[in-house]
């Protein structure tokens, strides 16, 4: 029932709760998380509910060098990934995994949308972006310039990223979130998928999501 | 390409008498290397591969090279409290008796700022070197990367 924890730090709450929820009726372990309540149960593990975040306006640019805001997601289930390009394991290793999940989902929903946003936008510039992107499937949606606009998806969201030796080293490193974000039609943060991803895992998490919230509005 | 390698593998051969071939007299196999075809803009690659040691005797990779990249790095890649990073490792222990395995998601060798983008099909060169100071000469395969389960 309990399966990862985000973060240690909450190891010992989580037991408390998990201590007192036993001796009650809930079968939901809630952990606090960006004032977000995240459910960890195994049908909905990752849900973020009940108050789940309203995105609000942003304007970025995608890797046509089109503008790119919220009526772009809006209306849409989108999937969206963090990282840079010059990463060359872990990030193509969770953009193979979503052209899979897509290229799976889109035979059945005509509203689903996979986003990867950079966190190095010095480097990784709309060339850039719309060759790797491309690279991966033709409808994924690239976003440059990202964390420096105010409002973007990584600030709302809450990215963590971190530039390793930056100064001293163009052949620099970027921590990064390794989640994967799921924004729902109403444009709500809807949910975290956590990894390791495998595209079987997030494709049965993402029908158990959505049918949540389909039977809820 | 082929050309180029081979020019440089006969230098080489002539530069140092301790120059061993894949399966050879050094102990250790070095099978399995690939490099992920990626985005022809990107410029850092990574490859996989597995290192096996047949010696009793612990070896130690201390470098990776070819002069079609500016540097290669060992790297690991760690995924913790879900945020991704990669650390740097200078060198790669392979116990007697034992095989180590560079995966994706794990152990990797970085390949930074390629001279050309790399194609499938392409076969590369690259040179393990050891402490000991044996150097081992491998052919990489440029391939696709599979989505497979862990
Ligand atoms: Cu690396």
């Amino acid at each position: 029932m309990l399966t990862k924890l985000s973060n240690s730090k909450f190891l010992i709450p989580a037991m408390v709760a998990l201590i007192i929820l036993a001796a009650g009726t809930g079968f939901y372990i809630s952990l606090k998380q960006s004032q977000n309540q995240l459910v960890q149960n195994n049908e909905l593990r990752g849900l973020f509910w009940p108050n789940p975040k309203q995105i609000k306006n942003f304007s970025a640019k995608d890797h046509n060098g089109n503008a790119f805001e919220l009526s772009n997601i809006s209306g849409k289930w989108s999937f969206i990934f963090f990282g840079y390009t010059n990463c060359p394991d872990i990030c193509p290793i969770t953009m193979s995994v979503m052209a899979n999940v897509y290229q799976h989902l889109a035979n059945y929903y005509e509203n689903i949308q996979i986003i990867f946003v950079t966190v190095d936008p010095e480097r990784d510039t709309t060339e850039k972006l719309s060759s790797y992107i491309s690279f991966f499937d033709q409808d994924f949606v690239g976003l440059s310039g990202e964390p420096t606009i105010e409002n973007s998806l990584t600030r709302q969201i809450g990215i963590p990223y971190y530039y390793n030796m930056k100064k001293e080293n163009n052949n620099y490193l970027v921590d990064h979130s390794a989640s994967i974000f799921v924004i729902d039609p109403k444009t709500r943060l809807i949910a975290k998928l956590s990894p390791p991803h495998q595209p079987e895992k997030i494709i049965e998490q993402f029908k158990n999501i959505k049918r949540f919230i389909d039977e809820k509005d | 390409m082929k050309k180029i390698n081979g020019l440089i593998f006969i230098f080489i051969i002539f530069l140092n008498a301790s120059i061993v071939l894949a399966e050879d007299i050094s102990g250790i196999d070095i099978s399995h290397l690939w490099i992920s075809e990626a985005p022809p803009t990107v410029s850092v690659l990574v490859a996989y591969v597995t290192l096996k040691n047949n010696t009793t005797k612990t070896a130690s990779l201390v470098s990776v090279s070819s002069p079609l990249f500016s540097s290669i790095e060992i790297h690991r890649s760690i995924v913790k409290d879900e945020v991704a990073s990669m650390e740097r490792h200078l060198s790669l222990t392979i116990p007697a008796k034992s095989t180590i395995k560079l995966l994706p998601g794990d152990y990797h060798l970085m390949l930074f700022n390629p001279k050309t983008p790399l194609e499938i099909g392409d076969k590369p060169t690259l040179t393990f070197t050891f402490s000991n100071g044996v150097k081992i000469l491998v052919k990489a395969q440029v391939k696709k990367r599979k989505y497979r389960k862990h």
